[in-house]
């Protein structure tokens, strides 16, 4: 068996839970820290995925439900910001062993992961899901004090001069309204300026634009992520 | 890598949802019970073959989708496939509990069958059927137990009545040639 069939078989055994004890432990500590072997897992994943978009639907109990509603009323948050902690603990393990490009990655996500430790404690009351179409890139967050903070879900490739500008559409006659400029995806407190508190269905998109920003006072550049508010239950 | 029957707009759907689950927004997790329960508990059952059972590994499911929703990352794979995961484990983690689960008595059902059967439920275009089919009979049956019924080495070693060195190089004989063929 060559080195590579060795490692696609392993992650083919760990998906199918075939791996026990120390080989387990192994592999779920690989499948954070080892891109090439989490990717070896996706792909097993994927494709033995088939036999359960095969399987017969079976209708959940009406009782079902409400359980789980039970269970993630108000006290799972104290569970939730634990593990959030652990996890965060979990990644400055990895930051030691990864590269110097891995571990900037990790304190992003770090500096992150203490921004969705606050978020937790306090609710916002509107929340906003920018999409490139089909996966979410970024959300912003409204909250009752009157801060709008935006937080990357993923890393977003910028070109050599130019930026990531966050715009909202407070109305049609006003028109797109510039709220954030950065150089590269980050959580960023939004400017709102003198707009009103984002009502339901009100725009925020992130364009492409020259550094320094739109030169015209709206968006010029390509739009790579927008999404509309609603309200935060 | 939205490789299934699934469209992208329901991965889109569901990733959307899982970043509002983030957010905490409760609302969120219901969108997703929603679309995915109902295979859900279908997948749990064919595991453990109890619907009460299944329902549990499905409410244990959905409590750690809540809890680790901000740790979805769209960048290292598809929103179903990560729920699915989850599914996964919770119906391991019930099966494997001994003190709980008392293996039924279906040794003596032909295991060849049952794989066949399984297998037969794959669209006749799938890479996954095809790929099977141009393996040794028992040979396949050996992964596609495991994935399907969750069947570990042992469990395998003694459906088949060979040995666990035995089933563990099928598997991986089987594996290997799954990878040459779906690669």
């Amino acid at each position: 068996m060559t080195r590579d069939e060795n490692e696609k078989t392993l992650a083919a055994e760990y998906v199918l839970g075939l791996l026990e004890g120390e080989d387990k432990t192994e592999a779920e500590r690989r499948l954070t820290s080892d891109a090439a072997f989490a990717r070896d897992v996706e792909t097993w994943r994927t494709r033995f995925m088939a036999f359960d978009d095969a399987t017969e639907l079976r209708p959940a109990s009406d009782a079902l439900w409400r359980k789980i509603e039970a269970a993630i009323q108000a006290p799972a948050r104290t569970p939730a910001t634990q593990s959030a902690w652990s996890r965060l603990w979990g990644n400055i393990g990895v930051l030691r062993a990864a590269t110097l490009a891995a571990s900037f990655a990790a304190i992003l996500f770090a500096v992150g992961l203490g921004v969705a430790i606050r978020k937790a404690r306090e609710q916002p009351v509107m929340v906003a899901v920018l999409m490139d179409g089909t996966r979410p890139g970024a959300v912003v967050h409204a909250f009752a004090d009157g801060r709008v903070v935006l937080v990357p879900l993923t890393t977003i490739n910028v070109p050599e001069g130019r930026v990531l500008e966050v715009w909202t559409l407070p109305s049609r006659e006003r028109g797109p309204v510039s709220v954030g400029l950065m150089s590269q995806a980050r959580t960023l407190q939004l400017n709102l300026k003198d707009l009103t508190a984002p009502r339901v269905d009100q725009l925020f998109e992130i364009t492409l634009e020259p550094a320094g920003g739109s030169p015209i006072g709206r968006p010029t550049g390509p739009v790579l992520y927008k999404g509309t508010t609603s309200t935060a239950l | 890598m939205a490789t299934n029957s699934h469209d992208s707009a329901t991965e889109a759907q569901i990733a959307a949802a899982l970043a509002r689950c983030a957010a905490g927004e409760r609302a969120a997790l219901k969108v997703i019970y929603d679309i995915e329960a109902a295979r859900m508990v279908g997948v749990a059952r064919r595991m453990l073959r109890r619907q009460d059972l299944a329902e549990e590994a499905v409410q244990d499911a959905f409590m750690r989708i809540w809890r680790a929703a901000r740790s979805f990352d769209p960048q290292r794979g598809g929103p179903r496939t990560w729920l699915y995961a989850i599914l996964r484990n919770c119906a391991l983690t019930i099966l494997r509990d001994e003190s709980r689960f008392t293996a039924d008595e279906e040794n003596a059902e032909d295991a060849a069958p049952i794989a066949e059967s399984a297998m037969a439920r794959l669209p006749e275009a799938s890479a996954l059927r095809r790929c099977l089919e141009s393996l040794d009979a028992q040979r396949r049956t050996v992964v596609v137990l495991a994935y399907v019924h969750g069947l570990s080495h042992g469990e395998l070693a003694g459906k088949l009545g060979v040995p666990l060195g035995t089933v563990k190089s099928w598997v991986r004989r089987s594996l290997i040639s799954l990878q040459e063929c779906m690669g």
